[in-house]
């Protein structure tokens, strides 16, 4: 791939808001403060364990005007965007810097369960009362691209706008799609990443399936000896992404960068499974990935995991990483520190592995490896339900 | 730049190719049968029979009434996707079959399926929830729940094609289509793959179509594209679904093209969540990067599928948009909308579905219900009956909610020059 220097960083997720908290929260979390629900009703739910960014406020940082039609994932986005584009040196106090272009400035950004909240809200009144009471103002939000739509209007984003999927992959699909716009000539700078918000259908969906670790159950992600399951979370990670010679020429920051890519998909071993754990799939993505920065898996000194505390899940990464790797190598859980936001994991773990590498932050959140003290390359990997898996390869510059 | 990850015969820049279609659609099954029902003007619009309109003042739609999973899918297979996914790989099969691609001749991992929808398995989440809402949380099956994701369209046709290398969804709304194409082809091009099983599929949900009449852009019982007297979009659903190949791997095996992808544009109008910019200038752009990346001009297109909803907004910013682009000429333009309704993510599809065919065979497809010319519409609309006519270069143009837009040119095969950028 042409390598992608990242020169942002926004984020929202549970007690923080913003580059520097992010860089706090990467050093210091070890585990997230998973707590009862407080966006739908917890006694439907005994021991339900989650992390919602219950203090977030988008008002501080968008003012208070135009807000209320928009649902929680936009305000997620909107904000991670404007962090990112200020962090970026693109943006200040909202408005472009002197020479940057919304016309050549985009979003590539992944949500795998975005307009849940919206489609179940507006269903609820056209089921319990009739459709002819459906508030149009919301309609829009049911529409998965809704978000980013609302991103462009916000920021002036009019090079390229993509919605990507890949359930827990898409964040880190993101870079594909934006490094292809990118070398395309259809944007100079895009804000890439995800967001996912939590909702109560989105918990009862994973509960149906069993993958919850309730309340006194362990939840310990890359440990799937000790694990009982995962927990969910929400937020948002967006990175601003350039051409090298680009950032440069308008003297950006291009100290940490994207070098490599694979995706791959392995379809499960009967056929009337739809959920696959593969490590195939994961293995053949890191090869890809390592082929495409010309690297070996020797060149890597630690890995930002995919791992969220549900133990087949783990176990696939574990059994694809000891494949590719001769010894061991540290892993990242941003899982532990951040929770399982699906569409936003891979964003997650992208930005870890940016500050780690920006500012030589060890991750708290991290095996019982020693995390290396001069790391310079690190693999990023994401995991999808499907048989989904892709992993980036991410390098320090100097 | 890693070359190793190229396939030997893909190089960068590649021509691609479209080597088989299928359509899943209000008019019928295969391209063939889809472009001649387009052809001799034929209607999918009919009353609603999904679900109950009674409440909501508007009862039309064209939907596909009569369409059997089992048909095209296994019996597992039919099992586990909801009606949207299903569209998917029944009209996936239908293209690796009029392209000739037995499904062992895919090479997995250098085979990647790209899909655009705007709200997926609709249905699904509608049914979830009726079923948590009437007997709680125990009520909803943990089956039906691992069926619902916009994710799982490429997954489930990755599955039954063969297909192991990206599995990606773009829902870009009503552009979801040609963002599918555009991108697929660019996965091509860049060395990624070596064919694309892409396209885009939509199903109607009784919120979506509830909540198009609740904006007030639902016309009573027909589609007017461009018309005088145009009182909004007829909502549809359907499929299309191609096989896209590098240049390289079509001629290895001795595939037929039935048209070459040029360039494409996209852009966002960062506006309106809704309503297109009053003037234009995403579609403009996104115009203007399609053509000059096929390297061609304007006045090498021979025709214009347009995104044509019939909604007073967005034909008149399109008509001023194709005449700004196009200047004097009168190009050709057709709206198939008024046949098949707005199919939404899958109406660019459908409509590049119509354009591959129009390469093929001359025939442009007409805008149906056209009465009275609108002064703000000021085109050559192919009015009320199909003509045939020039047909070596052809544009599909797509505007979307969010503010999306996304045209993409089709064209005979090698027609593309060879230094056009997109082949750089």
């Amino acid at each position: 791939m042409t390598p992608l220097v990242i020169t942002g960083l926004g984020a929202v997720a549970q007690g923080l808001v913003g580059r520097a908290a992010f860089e706090g929260a990467t050093r210091e979390r070890e585990v997230g403060q998973f707590r009862a629900p407080t966006l739908f009703d917890e006694s439907k739910w005994p021991g339900a364990r989650v992390l919602e960014a219950t203090d977030f406020d988008p008002a501080p940082v968008l003012g208070d005007k135009g807000l209320r039609n928009l649902d929680r994932l936009t305000r997620f986005f909107l904000v991670a965007a404007r962090n990112a584009l200020e962090d970026a040196g693109l943006k200040r106090e909202g408005k472009w810097t002197e020479g940057a272009d919304g016309r050549r400035a985009g979003v590539c950004a992944s949500t795998a369960y975005g307009s849940l909240e919206s489609m179940v809200e507006l269903h609820r009144v056209a089921l319990l009362e009739s459709p002819r009471y459906l508030n149009p103002a919301k309609f829009p939000n049911t529409v998965i691209n809704a978000a980013l739509g609302y991103v462009s209007i916000w920021e002036d984003l009019r090079a390229v706008n993509a919605t990507v999927c890949n359930g827990n992959c898409g964040a880190l699909d993101s870079v594909l799609v934006a490094e292809t716009f990118l070398s395309t000539d259809r944007a100079d700078v895009i804000v890439i990443g995800g967001a996912e918000a939590m909702h109560e259908a989105l918990y009862l969906a994973f509960e149906r399936l069993e993958a919850m670790a309730t309340e006194g159950q362990p939840f310990a992600p890359g440990d799937p000896d000790r694990s009982r399951g995962m927990r969910l979370g929400e937020g948002a990670v967006l990175l601003t992404v350039e051409r090298e010679e680009s950032a440069r020429a308008r003297g950006a920051s291009c100290n940490v960068r994207i070098t490599g890519f694979g995706t791959s998909f392995e379809p499960p071993p009967s056929e009337v499974m739809i959920i696959n754990l593969s490590a195939e799939a994961i293995e053949r993505a890191v090869r890809l990935a390592l082929a495409d920065a010309n690297l070996s898996a020797n060149d890597i000194d630690a890995v930002v995991s995919a791992s969220n505390g549900y133990a087949a899940y783990d176990r696939a990464e574990q059994s694809a990483l000891a494949k590719i790797f001769d010894a061991p190598r540290p892993r990242a859980l941003a899982k532990r520190a951040f929770g399982e936001t699906l569409g936003a994991g891979g964003a997650f773990a992208l930005g870890t592995a940016y500050v780690a590498l920006d500012k030589q932050i060890a991750p708290a959140a991290h095996d019982s490896a020693a995390w290396p003290t001069d790391a310079k390359r690190l693999l990023v990997l994401s995991t999808g339900f499907y048989g989904n898996a892709t992993a980036v390869v991410v390098e320090r510059a100097r | 730049m890693a070359e190793g990850l190229h396939h030997p015969g893909c190089h960068m820049g590649s021509r691609v190719f479209v080597t088989g279609a299928g359509v899943v659609s209000s008019l019928g099954y295969g391209r063939e049968a889809f472009q001649r029902a387009l052809v001799e003007g034929r209607s999918g619009v009919t009353k609603v029979s999904g679900f109950d309109t009674s409440a909501i003042g508007r009862d039309f739609a064209a939907e596909v009434k009569d369409f059997r999973a089992r048909d095209w899918l296994t019996a597992a297979e039919a099992r586990r996707t909801g009606r949207c996914s299903a569209f998917c790989i029944a009209g996936a099969r239908m293209a690796l079959e009029d392209a000739k691609l037995a499904q062992d001749a895919i090479q997995g991992e250098r085979t990647a399926v790209v899909l655009g929808t705007t709200m997926g398995e609709v249905a699904l989440i509608e049914k979830l929830d009726r079923a948590w809402v009437a007997s709680g949380p125990n009520g909803v099956s943990d089956v039906e729940v691992s069926r619902y994701g916009t994710t799982l369209l490429p997954i489930h046709v990755a599955r039954a094609v063969g297909a192991r290398g990206m599995v990606l969804t773009l829902p870009a709304a009503c552009a979801a289509g040609n963002y599918a194409i555009g991108f697929g082809a660019d996965l091509i091009r860049r060395g990624r793959a070596d064919v694309v099983i892409t396209g885009a599929s939509e199903i109607i949900g009784q919120v979506q179509f509830s909540g198009f009449v609740r904006l007030g852009a639902v016309a009573p019982d027909r589609c007017q594209p461009f018309d005088l007297e145009r009182q909004g979009l007829i909502v549809g659903e359907g499929a299309a679904i191609f096989v896209l190949e590098s240049e390289a791997h079509a001629i290895r095996r001795g595939a037929t093209p039935l048209a070459e992808v040029g360039g494409w544009g996209i852009a966002c109008d960062a506006f309106h969540i809704t309503r297109p910019h009053p003037d234009g200038e995403g579609t403009l752009h996104a115009l203007r990067k399609a053509i000059a990346d096929s390297g061609f001009n304007a006045d090498d297109v021979d025709f214009i599928n347009a995104h044509g909803t019939a909604t007073k907004a967005n034909d008149a910013v399109e008509a001023r948009c194709l005449n700004e682009v196009f200047g004097s000429r009168r190009v050709p333009v057709s709206s198939i909308k008024s046949m098949i309704g707005h199919c939404m993510g899958a109406a660019s599809a459908l409509e590049a579905a119509s354009c591959i065919e129009t390469v093929r065979e001359g025939w442009y497809p007409p805008t149906m219900n056209y009465t009275q010319r609108d002064p703000e519409c000021d085109l050559a609309v192919v009015a009320n009956e199909a003509r045939r006519g020039a047909s070596s270069v052809v544009l599909n143009n797509s505007l979307a909610f969010g503010g999306y837009d996304a045209a993409v040119i089709f064209a005979r095969p090698e027609k593309i020059p060879a230094d056009a950028p997109c082949l750089r």
